[in-house]
């Protein structure tokens, strides 16, 4: 007869065993991510804060169309990353950004190219709701405007109420648009902001943290959201949050901090793969490492 | 691993916890085998007892696993390689019950077989099923702790012979027709013969779980072991 105890502990054996080596599983995966056609893409980007290089060496295709997630610890410059391809860096006056950003093969950064032109083709939704301190109909309305719209009276009141529809938000405020923005709730605040930004009719929006100070259920109505836009908008999403990026990315980039050659902590991108990829059988045994929770 | 730090301790002790009650189930398994075919072979009825209350236990780690798991993944949603140890968890949690319920199969035939006569022959053979099925649930015990692919693999030539005996096992039922009684009887043998078959097959796919935790793949193993899906990765 087998012996049942001496099994079980052959059993706890090589569990303990498998405690002091290394457990991470050999994983050979098809590399390639699938992509569509790009809309955005990085070649060997870096971003410097006066001397200090914040991210290097960044090679990105952001998908038409798609969902990008970028995700990694705190320090690992995937914000600073996410604010360079809308110029949004430019405002820092210690900033500089090497490499190239191209926007459907157009380099943003080249000369003669006006920023406030790229950042409303390329919007921005940011980590906590920055409603203008107006009504709701002229949180859209004024956001516009000073975007350029010229339209008649009419023509606003169409523009105000498909932003609000394509922000989710119009059932909620369709009698209340004299109100003030900040009369809303912090989720309604942001999907306020969210139809601040499609109504200028941008072709990407960029989302930094767009949940991290709203409630669950606030957050998955933003990431229901996001989904429906993404019918017509390409989104790319900075989030802490790698469950709300496996939800809702198609595609996700693992930032990770490293000390370069003179021992600087620099971000590095250390793996961009397919969302379920990355979540189920990461190519790197560092995006492993932190997704299991085990960073160092 | 120098220099890494595990900030989600909790949740991978609870997961190794996890982990050891389900192969707790396959130790169990692997000596209800042997039990069954003795208490099927030699008509040991208090043997054959035992294998259910044995598999009793195995049905309620079973229903334990369950709960443990559903718990550990609404709370922890565990990503990468423990997302993969997970999946692989709960699905071999229900091989090594239906494992269970084969050896239970087997020994009510012990039961059901009481008093009627038998061929030894057709006896040796059950005997030679269980010594060949046996080594394959530690074989697959083993690629799964070692993390072997190479073992694992290994489990589809193991299987051949067993399938070869269980297809035999046909043949010797038909040439007992013209005795009633041992027809009956080798009628039943015919059903444990199944039920040990059907235990080599489980090796088997236990085997196939473990690839899937390795590599990241599901993919079924041909006959030579090698997983379709697998084939190109490992032969470059």
């Amino acid at each position: 007869m087998t012996n049942e105890t001496s099994t079980e502990t052959r059993v706890d054996r090589v569990i303990e065993e498998r405690k002091t080596t290394d457990p991470q599983t050999q994983v050979e995966s098809d590399s390639a991510t699938g992509s569509v056609p790009g809309v955005i893409e990085t070649k060997d980007m870096s971003v410097y804060y006066g001397d200090f290089r914040a991210v290097a060496d960044v090679s990105l295709d952001f998908g038409r169309n798609e969902i990008s997630a970028l995700i990694g610890p705190s320090g690992c410059g995937k914000s600073t990353v996410l604010r360079s391809l809308n110029r949004m860096n430019d405002l820092v006056a210690t900033a500089r950004t090497e490499g190239q950003v191209h926007y459907h093969g157009q380099n943003i950064y080249a000369e003669g190219v006006d920023p406030v032109e790229v950042r409303r083709t390329i919007g921005m939704v940011f980590q906590k709701p920055n409603p203008f301190p107006k009504s709701i109909y002229d949180n859209i309305a004024w956001g516009a405007k000073i975007n350029g719209f010229r339209g008649n009276k009419s023509e606003m009141e169409d523009l105000v109420h498909e932003a609000l529809v394509g922000a989710a938000l119009w059932d909620e405020v369709k009698d209340k648009l004299g109100d003030s923005g900040y009369s809303l709730s912090g989720g309604q605040q942001q999907r306020l902001c969210i139809a601040r930004a499609i109504a200028v009719k941008p072709d990407v929006i960029l989302m930094d943290e767009p949940c991290s100070s709203l409630d669950p259920i606030a957050t998955l109505r933003i990431e229901e959201l996001m989904l429906e836009l993404k019918e017509n908008y390409s989104i790319i999403i900075v989030t802490h949050n790698m469950q709300q990026a496996a939800r809702v990315s198609d595609k996700t980039a693992f930032f990770n901090v490293k000390l370069d050659d003179s021992g600087m902590r620099t971000g590095r991108l250390v793996e961009y793969s397919p969302t379920e990829q990355l979540f189920t059988s990461p190519r790197e045994k560092d995006t492993e490492d932190y997704i299991t929770g085990r960073f160092g | 691993m120098t220099g890494i730090k595990d900030t989600n301790v909790h949740f991978h002790q609870e997961l190794e916890d996890l982990e050891r009650k389900v192969l707790s189930m396959v130790e169990r398994a692997e000596q209800m085998v042997e039990m069954a075919v003795q208490s099927v072979i030699t008509s040991d009825l208090d043997l054959a007892e035992r294998v259910v209350t044995l598999d009793d236990g195995i049905d309620s780690t079973y229903l334990e696993v369950h709960q443990d798991w559903t718990s550990l993944m609404a709370r922890n949603q565990p990503m990468g390689s423990d997302l993969r140890r997970m999946t692989t968890l709960i699905q071999l949690n229900a091989t090594f019950e239906r494992m269970g319920d084969q050896c239970v199969n087997i020994a009510k035939i012990a039961q059901l077989n009481e008093g009627l006569p038998r061929v030894e022959r057709i006896c040796e053979q059950i005997r030679e099923m269980g010594d060949l099925v046996r080594p394959m649930i530690r074989t697959a015990v083993e690629a799964y702790l070692r993390r072997d692919l190479d073992e694992a693999r290994l489990l589809p030539a193991m299987d051949h012979p067993v399938d070869r005996l269980n297809a035999n096992m046909y043949k010797e039922t038909v040439a007992v027709r013209d005795n009633p009684e041992l027809l009956e009887w080798a009628t039943k043998m015919l059903m444990a013969s199944r039920a040990l078959e059907r235990v080599g097959d489980q090796a088997v796919d236990f085997g196939e779980q473990t690839a899937y935790l390795i590599t990241g793949e599901r993919a079924e193993f041909d006959e030579d072991g090698l997983a379709q899906a697998l084939n190109e990765d490992t032969d470059n």
